[in-house]
């Protein structure tokens, strides 16, 4: 539409874009590149994309699994007439080779055992379900009242829902904060899923998408003598399944990755973290060695999002990009 | 419905919980935070006293709180409009092509859907000044004469490279180039929905009256045809960048950058309200960021009225 033509000008465009394209990989080639390559290779920066993948003795296993006085006494029979400091060498060799791997299993291993990566995961999971199933029980009756039934009031009600809009609830995480702290229930899967229950902006695509229903059919249910409660589940909640599924992706893409939310509530009790928080204090703990560790671990956390995304192009970015439909 | 007087009580019932939850959860903290800021509370204290508008008086006298400021406005004033002409820029080059304009589109929203703070501790791996592979693929490109022509370049093959997140010069920048990084690909989106509904006739009958570069077809039409796209597109970008916070926490945790160059606002909300317990001085930065988002939306909306009065 805009731009020549000619061979040369599409050539120059694939040329701008791939450079921009590189940039923007960049940082994920980093962190899978880093999450399979040793410590020292990191540190060198060499080995290209995937490293040798030459076996490493994990120095740390090592020391923990240390042969001691008692493993020396029960080997001595097997070892006959040797003295201890040989017996000791031997069981030592073979623990050294019990703690080698090659690097990638290392860091992978290293990140679900270090910290219980598979717990904040979990976490993850029933936090953002959680999120997004109360904001539907709690939106859905909401919208097809102010879609499809007359009330008195329904125009203040809406116009609060659009004013509500306008608060961007990260903005208030303090006095949220100083409310659940009162109530006792910082620490507590609560803290991370109550304030997130309303969504307002659910609300109003629930809203927008119900005014486009048919009447015809809201009534031949009440013909049917089904009550409006089950109007809203079994009749008005089928129809909406499209613009539910780009709602649930925009909720559980942002609620899988907040961070400064947990961050927020969730102070002292590790069992209760998100998976960005457990990579938040895998960071802090890291020491020089873990760089690979730790990249294996934004991998695990990035990848299940990134996958879902490319087998899900177009709904995902429907999903995303929702808010553009205001 | 049973019976009449229980059928008008039923949307009543179903607006109940989200009106409850909204006034629960929105509104009143909104409020809460207004009293807060007028007093020096702190959770677990005995006391509260109030203390007028001393918290907004500190917020404007101290220097730190300055930069705050600056670093809030600096931070949102380049990442909207970059990411603004990033993606919009993206989004034309990838129309115009014939083809692989998909892949592109995939690679670009890429960011958007990975967590940001994982990202961040990404990038200050890959900045890192020793071993990092920018400032090492930028030291194995020293032997390249004409490269070393670039003033910048040559500083840093002589001395070092930049330390990136490490000094006060380039840090509030760097982030700002992460903020962009990830936010270009959402704006490209919309910018790609926004021309594809530009109708095909308004090209052909500028092209009829004259505006035979592509330049003017882009003057004449497309910019303004997109003319609510880039509101929508601004504001978002705008509320979105006031709310940095994962960058600057995972890589500055303890000083909000070197020199509190990157001392921005939802960082000094954590900072002081939630980790020093001064609730009623980080309650009056609350206050200041929700009317800096409330001006943001007027704006919007008095750009979108003005459109449709225009139309």
């Amino acid at each position: 539409m805009i731009g020549s033509r000619t061979n040369l000008g599409e050539a120059l465009k694939h040329l701008v874009l791939i450079l921009g394209a590189l940039v923007v990989i960049l940082p994920f080639y980093v962190m899978i590149s880093y999450s399979l390559k040793s410590p020292g290779e990191i540190e060198r920066n060499e080995g290209g994309f995937i490293g040798a993948q030459a076996p490493m003795v994990d120095e740390r296993c090592v020391k923990l699994s240390e042969p001691d006085k008692k493993a020396i006494a029960a080997a001595k029979p097997k070892h006959a007439g040797k003295s201890d400091r040989e017996i000791k060498d031997i069981l030592l060799e073979k623990v050294r080779a019990d703690c080698t791997m090659s690097p990638v299993v290392f860091n992978y291993s290293k990140a679900f055992s270090e910290a219980p990566l598979l717990l904040y995961l979990l976490n993850g999971v029933i936090v953002t379900l959680s999120i997004f199933f109360i904001q539907v029980l709690v939106a859905l009756p909401c919208a097809y009242a102010l879609a499809k039934l007359k009330f008195w009031g329904r125009g203040v009600v809406f116009g609060l829902v659009l004013f509500c809009l306008l608060i961007p609830v990260h903005a208030i995480a303090l006095p949220l904060y100083i409310m659940l702290a009162k109530l006792g229930l910082t620490n507590t899967y609560a803290a991370l899923i109550v304030p997130w229950t309303i969504s307002v902006f659910g609300i109003f695509l629930m809203r927008q998408f119900f005014l486009t229903v048919p009447d015809d059919l809201i009534d031949a249910a009440r013909m049917d003598g089904m009550t409006e409660f089950s109007i809203v589940w079994r009749v008005m909640l089928p129809t909406a399944i499209p613009a539910l599924l780009a709602f649930a992706i925009f909720s559980v893409v942002a609620h899988w990755n907040d961070y400064f939310w947990p961050r927020v509530v969730i102070t002292g009790n590790r069992d209760l973290f998100t998976p960005p928080l457990g990579l938040r204090e895998f960071k802090g703990d890291a020491d020089g060695s873990f760089y690979g560790p730790m990249m294996a671990t934004a991998t695990v956390i990035v990848t299940p999002l990134i996958i879902a995304f490319l087998l899900a192009q177009r709904r995902f970015i429907e999903g995303i990009t929702l808010t553009g439909m205001k | 419905m049973a019976t009449p007087a229980r059928g008008r009580m039923i949307p009543y019932a179903f607006v109940a919980p989200a009106l409850v939850l909204m006034f629960v959860i929105l509104l009143a903290p909104v409020i809460v935070a207004v009293v807060l800021s007028f007093t020096d509370y702190g959770l677990g204290n005995t006391s509260v006293s109030w203390v007028g508008w001393d918290n907004y008086e500190k917020i404007f006298k101290h220097s730190r709180y300055e930069k705050m400021m600056i670093a809030t406005l600096l931070y949102v004033g380049v990442v909207v409009p970059v990411s603004l002409g990033l993606g919009l820029g993206a989004a034309l080059l990838i129309k115009s092509l014939r083809w692989g304009g998909d892949l592109y589109k995939t690679i670009y929203f890429l960011p958007v859907m990975a967590a940001l703070l994982a990202m961040a501790i990404v990038w200050e791996f890959t900045l890192n000044p020793t071993i990092g592979i920018v400032n090492k693929t930028l030291a194995s490109y020293c032997d390249v004469q004409w490269l070393r022509a670039w003033p910048w370049f040559d500083q840093g093959c002589r001395d070092t490279f930049p330390l990136w997140l490490g000094e006060k010069e380039y840090a509030l920048w760097t982030l700002c180039f992460i903020g962009i990084w990830q936010a270009f690909g959402f704006n490209m989106v919309l910018y790609l929905a926004g021309l594809t509904s530009i109708p095909r006739e308004l090209y052909h009958a500028a092209e009829m009256d004259g505006a035979k570069s592509a330049w003017d077809r882009f003057r004449l039409v497309t910019w303004p045809m997109l003319g609510p796209t880039t509101v929508f597109v601004v504001t978002i970008t705008a509320i979105r960048s006031f709310q940095v916070f994962d960058t600057v926490e995972a890589i500055f945790p303890d000083s909000g950058g070197p020199a509190k160059s990157a001392y921005v606002m939802m960082f000094v909300i954590y900072e002081k309200g939630i980790k020093q317990n001064l609730i009623g001085f980080g309650a009056a930065v609350t206050v200041l960021f929700l009317l800096f988002v409330l001006a943001l939306t007027l704006i919007q909306h008095r750009m979108v009225e003005r459109r449709t009065h225009y139309a």
